[in-house]
């Protein structure tokens, strides 16, 4: 797979909720349509938060990375 | 002028009191048929017998009385004369004789229950003037404040005149007369109720206690019939 | 605004205007003993911020186009028609709440502004003025209801990544799993928040009290509550009313977030399961022997903030007092009853608005640093994630050198075998 070229990255580590998808919301909308912002969080939530955020929000999730209790999503904003 | 007098005092009364009925049973007819709030609306902790604790809330305002002490006072006797005076007035029909179980001059307390309630109102009228109060109020507010201002001090001043100042042309037997007579609409207005030197207080009185009583069911004064419900929701 | 939308808008109006809402409509008699009742009036003095101002806001349109007196006597009650700048009115007096419904302790009468409040904020979402983040995660929520096979496979990896968390916190007895998921037949279904500090501490105390429980896929937080859309409240809701039918388990157990409990034990009707507040489910345990704390583990003073909807608006009040009584021997309660705490200045989606609010949140609060600060505890507990966030920005804005925390977190660090 070939590597994701990241125009933003996010640290969302330990935020309360609601505010890593609250974050990244506004955030997509600071890199252009065809970028993609890396999101790192430590909520288990977030991987059931980003993926309908972004069906509902027209964004495209690329690709998670789960470990060493951090996740990382790759969200490239689509319009 | 006797023209004037006689449609305040009869046709105008009447009016008034189909008015009333009518727009009091159409407001809560339009509440009783609206849907039931599916959920609960209380506030905890409770305390229980509920239903007890919100008579207590309706008729003691305990939350007044924690947070706006003079206020209570005032609205207490206020609503305490206001009472005073409503039995007063239904001792006025002939053969209401149930409040003399404990004997009694008609109108309880020598005159001084009305202007107990006009000290009261002037002050519940003088406080809509002053910041905040002046900013949550509206016009209906003072309108009703001063109609029953204007109601309460030419009722009282027909009491004080004849107890204070010995003016014994109108009495209470004349205003039972003229009640009563009203109640089995056979309108009858004894000489005495229209052609002495007080008649005007009369005449004005029930001129504006017309007027507040039409206005009545579309107003706030409603309250005195939705708070009970209100509190058991609150009360949950 | 054209007709067609005013008609649109007025039939939502109409939608919200059930027995108790024209009661609260009609009687206000505007004596003004609400004056001193909201924190942001309190703390800011503007008139603006007066319960009874609120409600006229909302009344004046009632008067308008429900009352007769709209069109024959408008002098009255200055009724007011719907425009754009009434739409701002209602979305300045309906996000300047928090729904904490203190003031209806004051009222005489007993009006809830939050109910009324409601109708504002309907009024917004069928104009498409609600706040924008509110909507989107409210859609996002139910999106999460229709699609949970797509995510479900990330979301057990994440959980299990939390396990050894779990076990730090509390050793389980081999062949145990540390947080179950998916479970038939659980005594107890654990809603909790997307982030792990409402996982961790939650499943460390389960496992101690040996409770048969299995954590739900969904967040309990309700953003369709916040935006005041009963349709979307209710499909976020039916998610996990549905989980816990399928489940068939005995009990649903809400975390430390207020609307979620509010609006799952009091504004959901009759459910097949009870309804606990996870502060509930702790006291029962500590009762019951089933757990046991350390009462040395926090020395400094503890005070605690009850949050609205879960103190005076849903009625879990002896239950973290008895907690706490377990847990320190310094608890500090602030002044007046609970029936009377201030709001933290969070509530009504105002915290999940994020920084958009922050300045507002932080100005409209002072009484509540002020109550805080008069305890002269060091800890400041709480039960709410929305609490919990806007009392740790409190905390930082005014240099309160407190130390905010969790009522679950600090049960988790008190365990003892």
């Amino acid at each position: 797979m070939e590597e994701i070229k990241v125009d933003k990255v996010m640290d969302l580590k330990g935020l309360p909720c609601p505010m890593p998808v609250v974050k990244v919301s506004k955030g997509i909308k600071e890199v252009q349509v065809g970028q993609v912002i890396e999101a790192i969080t430590t909520d288990p939530g977030a991987l059931a938060d980003f993926p309908a955020w972004a069906r509902t929000s027209g964004n495209e999730i690329l690709k998670t990375d789960q470990g060493d209790g951090v996740i990382k999503i790759y969200i490239k904003r689509d319009k | 002028m006797q023209t004037i007098t006689y449609l305040i005092l009869v046709p105008m009364v009447y009016l008034a009191y189909l008015i009333f009925v009518l727009g009091i049973i159409s407001r809560m007819v339009k509440i009783w048929r609206a849907p039931v709030q599916p959920t609960t609306l209380q506030i905890f902790p409770e305390k229980k017998p509920k239903w007890l604790w919100a008579l207590h809330d309706s008729f003691l305002l305990p939350t007044v009385r924690k947070h706006n002490p003079v206020l209570w006072f005032f609205l207490m006797i206020f609503h305490i004369a206001l009472l005073l005076l409503i039995i007063g007035h239904l001792e006025l029909f002939k053969g209401f004789t149930f409040f003399q179980f404990w004997e009694h001059e008609i109108f309880l307390g020598k005159g001084f229950v009305g202007l107990t309630m006009i000290i009261a109102l002037l002050y519940l009228l003088f406080r809509r003037f002053a910041s905040p109060t002046r900013q949550i109020s509206i016009p209906e507010d003072y309108y009703l404040l001063i109609l029953i201002f204007l109601t309460v001090l030419f009722g009282s001043q027909m009491d004080w005149a004849r107890r204070w100042y010995g003016y014994a042309e109108l009495s209470p037997s004349d205003y039972q007369t003229y009640l009563t007579s009203l109640l089995f609409f056979r309108p009858e207005l004894p000489s005495a109720v229209y052609q002495t030197g007080h008649s005007f207080m009369l005449v004005l009185h029930v001129f504006f206690a017309n007027l507040f009583i039409m206005f009545f069911p579309f107003s706030k004064i409603m309250h005195s019939f939705f708070s009970i419900p209100m509190n058991r929701l609150r009360r949950g | 605004m054209d007709t067609q939308t005013r008609e649109d808008l007025l039939k939502l109006f109409q939608s919200k205007l059930n027995q108790a809402m024209r009661l609260y409509l009609e009687t206000c008699s505007r004596c003004g003993t609400c004056t001193e009742a909201c924190h942001v009036y309190a703390s800011t003095g503007q008139v603006k911020h007066i319960a009874a101002y609120r409600h006229e806001i909302v009344r004046r349109i009632y008067k308008k186009y429900f009352k007769g007196q709209g069109k024959l006597a408008s002098a009255l009650g200055e009724p007011k028609e719907l425009t754009e700048l009434a739409l701002e009115e209602l979305y300045e007096a309906a996000y300047s709440c928090t729904g904490c419904r203190r003031c209806m302790v004051y009222c005489p009468h007993g009006i809830d502004t939050q109910m009324l409040m409601s109708i504002a904020k309907l009024l917004l979402v069928g104009a498409n003025e609600e706040p924008e983040i509110l909507s989107m995660l409210a859609d996002s929520s139910i999106e999460k209801g229709k699609s949970l096979d797509l995510f479900k496979e990330g979301f057990l990896t994440a959980i299990k990544n939390l396990e050894s968390q779990v076990v730090e916190k509390w050793q389980v007895e081999a062949g145990q799993n540390p947080i179950p998921m998916d479970q038939e037949g659980a005594d107890l279904l654990y809603v909790a928040l997307a982030g792990a500090h409402s996982i961790i501490p939650a499943a460390a105390i389960f496992n101690a009290a040996g409770e048969n429980w299995t954590l739900s896929f969904f967040e309990a937080v309700n953003f369709g509550a916040f935006v005041g859309d009963p349709s979307r409240t209710k499909l976020i809701l039916d998610r996990i009313i549905n989980e816990a039918v399928r489940l068939k388990v005995k009990e649903v157990c809400i975390c430390e977030c207020g609307t979620a409990f509010r609006v799952m034990k009091q504004l959901s009707g009759k459910q097949p399961f009870k309804v606990s507040s996870i502060t509930e489910v702790h006291a029962r345990y500590l009762r019951e022997g089933r757990i046991r704390l350390d009462k040395e583990k926090f020395k400094d003073p503890v005070t605690y903030h009850d949050p609205c909807q879960i103190a005076r608006n849903a009625g879990v009040i002896d239950e973290p007092r008895y907690i706490l009584q377990n847990l320190t021997h310094d608890f500090r309660e602030m002044t007046d009853d609970v029936r009377y705490n201030w709001c933290c200045g969070g509530g009504g989606g105002l915290v999940a608005l994020g920084e958009d609010t922050l300045d507002f949140r932080m100005k409209s609060a002072k009484v509540k640093v002020d109550q805080v600060q008069k305890t002269g505890a060091k800890i400041l507990a709480t039960a709410c994630e929305n609490c919990h966030t806007q009392l740790s920005n409190l905390n930082d804005h005014y240099q309160m050198g407190m130390n905010v925390q969790f009522l679950s977190s600090m049960i988790a660090e008190a365990l003892v075998q």
